[in-house]
């Protein structure tokens, strides 16, 4: 069985452009939610997100989605230090939910209000494939090429499955992350479910109110490890296994018992042959809706001991970045154990008493952790948990 | 490694809905091309409950998934997965959910149809009416979504990671999505609309249950050609076509048919015929299409399969090719019980 290094990151997160503003935001425990610029926002009950700040370049002529997803997928590919020849034989593999879909609204309200309307899109730049053809194109990467919609686990699934193409011998290296700008669609239709917290989300805690909407996008090369070794790749980590599983239940709410959410923790230990008492941190999906996290924290309790794991979630500093959270969550999870630090659980000020972990409230801790996981669950029931390792 | 077997398909398309007895009928006769699904054709497929919950392309993907489960002859089940191609999603959805607010703002926003603009959706809907709890994808690429899922998901059974997995895909066409791709600039093309399903499960499995086998998918690869984001390229060199074939063990002069993606827009018709002429020379074994019967949509990538599968006349296996503009790029090597 060939493993897998995690040898190149690239992140564009609220926090800024690049890892280590990424990393910065993270273990200061800062919190990127606020009022939102991108679109209107009137009469919703919810007005704040995390958006990305300028700086992240590209042509305006791509869309926002498209500029997040180049630039990090730069710094991964940059980071790892692989050829022109490297990239033409590697897998691209990219979570997406929104494609071009906020340049999409705008062609559209304008249309709608019978005023002339921007340059109009087009299939390529407002579908979800469309980030896999322009960074396919733009960085010669002609491997295997997947555009992963799996909602707010899609972002991990693409590692998962960037993974299995190299477990299975069909590439020694890929591309994989995912990638979301904010659109309206989306603010608009968290908002209609109620979803949405009128203040900064607040995971884990007893008066968690809902969640926070966020953008981004983040990229990892994933290499064989032998051959990462052998040219002297920098490795963050191994990426030593993975679940996927599927509630079937209910096309929004996750199953009330958390089982899928149990299935996927556990079939990730076991595809790494690694023990639950090895885990020492769980980078929780961690929405911040009384659903999620009582359902979630229930999952993690039937699958590892409270003991001395930690539990912390991201979004609770760069919102919910839908597909871009489960590739931005892995490499939080990456850089919790290349640091050796555990970056909190911001805004978290009353510890929910129906939570039996340590979700370190605010302020980031000192941890050596030899296993973490990264949990992300998605509309659908898609469940979707990465294990990974020290290097 | 796992040999991967077909055991059921089920299709809903303009042009042929039901199991491996209706394709093999379909693909006898010679009837004019059928674009569009009927409303009858998915008359006993969905219940009433569902008609009035799921959209109408969630109900395309449950009944296409439901035939090809009862041809394969397994009920709903634990250890089943879905992979599931689309290249547009539930637009007509999408399309109402913002027309609900620019007519009346925020209390104009439905709860209810917000899941359906995410694209996972038909797999979320198909999930829970077959009861797949186990892998579940939705890959979206354009025209060629359903035969991409379908390598994806024979990759997974022969790699060991599924035991039984429903791959194909689904599109939904209509006038606003005419419309969009016509105002979007899109290519001339003959375009469809439907669900098609093939159940993958290890050979060994297959046998140990009896299942009545209708091929086996002998080798898959997807790889991207170089290309503009929705263009077309000038290389010819698939690398697609020559690992699939070799993970088949086989070689081009023995390939007996190949099922295209050809639909109409010219210039990806001419690239994928230099593609194959480049990758099969000097054979030049027959080609079918079957977009000029059914349209070009996600649901295909099941139908060319089916297709492949139950060939009685070809001497050697089928590639079952499709290539899309931007250059994803994807072939099986399918042998029918018959060329085996």
């Amino acid at each position: 069985m060939r493993r897998i290094a995690v040898s190149g990151l690239g992140v564009v997160s609220p926090f800024g452009t690049g890892v280590k503003a990424y990393w910065n935001g993270l273990s200061a425990g800062a919190c990127a939610i606020r009022p939102v610029t991108l679109i209107e926002t009137e009469g919703f009950r919810c007005r704040i997100a995390a958006e990305v700040p300028d700086g992240f370049g590209g042509s305006l002529r791509r869309s926002r989605a498209d500029r997040l997803a180049l630039a990090a997928a730069r710094e991964a590919l940059e980071d790892a230090g692989l050829s022109r020849v490297e990239r033409a034989e590697a897998a691209l593999a990219v979570g997406a939910v929104g494609g071009g879909m906020l340049e999409a609204e705008a062609w559209y309200w304008e249309r709608f209000r019978g005023r002339r309307p921007p340059s109009r899109p087009t299939p390529r730049s407002m579908l979800p494939f469309s980030h896999a053809e322009a960074l396919g194109n733009a960085l010669g990467l002609e491997g295997p090429r997947e555009t992963l919609v799996m909602a707010c686990s899609s972002g991990a699934a693409s590692l998962a499955l960037a993974a299995d193409l190299i477990a299975d011998g069909v590439v020694a290296t890929a591309l994989a992350g995912g990638v979301d700008a904010l659109t309206r669609i989306c603010f608009m239709g968290f908002n209609a479910l109620k979803l949405l917290c009128p203040e900064p989300c607040r995971p884990f805690d007893r008066d968690r109110r809902g969640m926070s909407i966020g953008e981004g996008a983040a990229f990892v090369v994933l290499e064989e490890l032998g051959r990462a070794r052998a040219r002297g790749a920098r490795i963050y980590a191994t990426l030593a296994g993975h679940g996927m599983t599927t509630d079937a239940y209910h096309v929004t709410s996750p199953h009330p018992e958390g089982e899928g959410m149990v299935r996927a923790m556990a079939a990730a230990l076991e595809s790494g042959r690694i023990a639950p008492a090895a885990v020492g941190y769980v980078n929780a999906h961690g929405t911040a809706t009384p659903q999620n996290d009582r359902i979630e924290a229930r999952a993690i309790h039937e699958v590892f001991a409270p003991g001395r794991l930690l539990v912390s979630s991201t979004k609770s500093m760069i919102g919910h970045t839908m597909a871009a959270a489960g590739a931005l969550e892995a490499v939080a999870t990456i850089l919790a154990l290349v640091h050796e630090v555990v970056p909190p659980t911001a805004n978290l000020e009353t510890p929910d008493p129906d939570v039996a972990f340590d979700c370190v409230p605010r302020v980031a801790r000192e941890a050596a952790v030899e296993y973490a996981i990264s949990n992300s669950f998605g509309f659908g029931g898609q469940n979707v948990t990465l294990l990974f390792g020290r290097a | 490694m796992a040999r991967v077997a077909v055991t059921g398909v089920g299709v809903v398309t303009g042009a042929v809905t039901g199991g491996r007895e209706q394709i093999r009928a379909f693909l006898a006769s010679s009837g004019a091309p059928a674009l569009s699904v009927p409303s009858s054709a998915l008359g006993g497929l969905i219940d009433e409950t569902e008609a009035r919950r799921l959209s109408r392309i969630c109900q395309l993907s449950v009944a296409a998934a439901r035939i090809a489960l009862a041809d394969a002859g397994l009920g709903p089940g634990a250890g089943l997965g879905l992979v599931i191609g689309a290249e547009f999603g539930d637009l007509r959805s999408t399309i109402a959910f913002v027309d609900g607010y620019l007519h009346r703002g925020p209390g104009g926003l439905s709860a209810l149809l917000f899941p359906n603009t995410v694209m996972n959706t038909m797999a979320a809907a198909t999930a829970i009416a077959v009861t797949a709890r186990e892998l579940s994808l939705t890959l979206n690429a354009p025209t060629v979504a359903g035969e991409l899922a379908i390598a994806r998901a024979a990759a997974a059974v022969r790699a060991g990671r599924a035991d039984a997995v429903l791959a194909g895909g689904v599109d939904e066409f209509d006038s606003a999505l005419a419309e969009l791709l016509a105002e979007g600039g899109a290519p001339s093309e003959r375009r469809g609309e439907g669900a098609g399903f093939v159940l993958l499960e290890s050979l060994d499995t297959a046998e140990a249950r009896g299942a009545r086998v209708l091929g086996e998918i002998a080798g898959v690869a997807w790889r991207a050609l170089r290309a503009r984001p929705y263009g077309v390229g000038r290389g010819a060199a698939s690398r697609a076509v020559a690992a699939a074939l070799d993970e088949a063990g086989a070689t081009s002069g023995e390939v007996g048919r190949v099922w295209v993606s050809a639909s109409g827009d010219g210039p990806r018709d001419r690239w994928e015929q230099a593609i194959l002429e480049e990758a099969l020379r000097p054979a030049r074994p027959p080609q079918t299409a079957l977009a000029s019967r059914a349209g070009r949509h996600a649901g295909l990538g099941a139908l060319a399969v089916a297709a492949a599968a139950l060939d009685e006349v070809s001497r050697g296996p089928a590639v079952v090719h499709a290539i899309a503009r931007g250059g994803t790029h994807v072939a099986l090597v399918v042998r029918s019980v018959h060329n085996g």
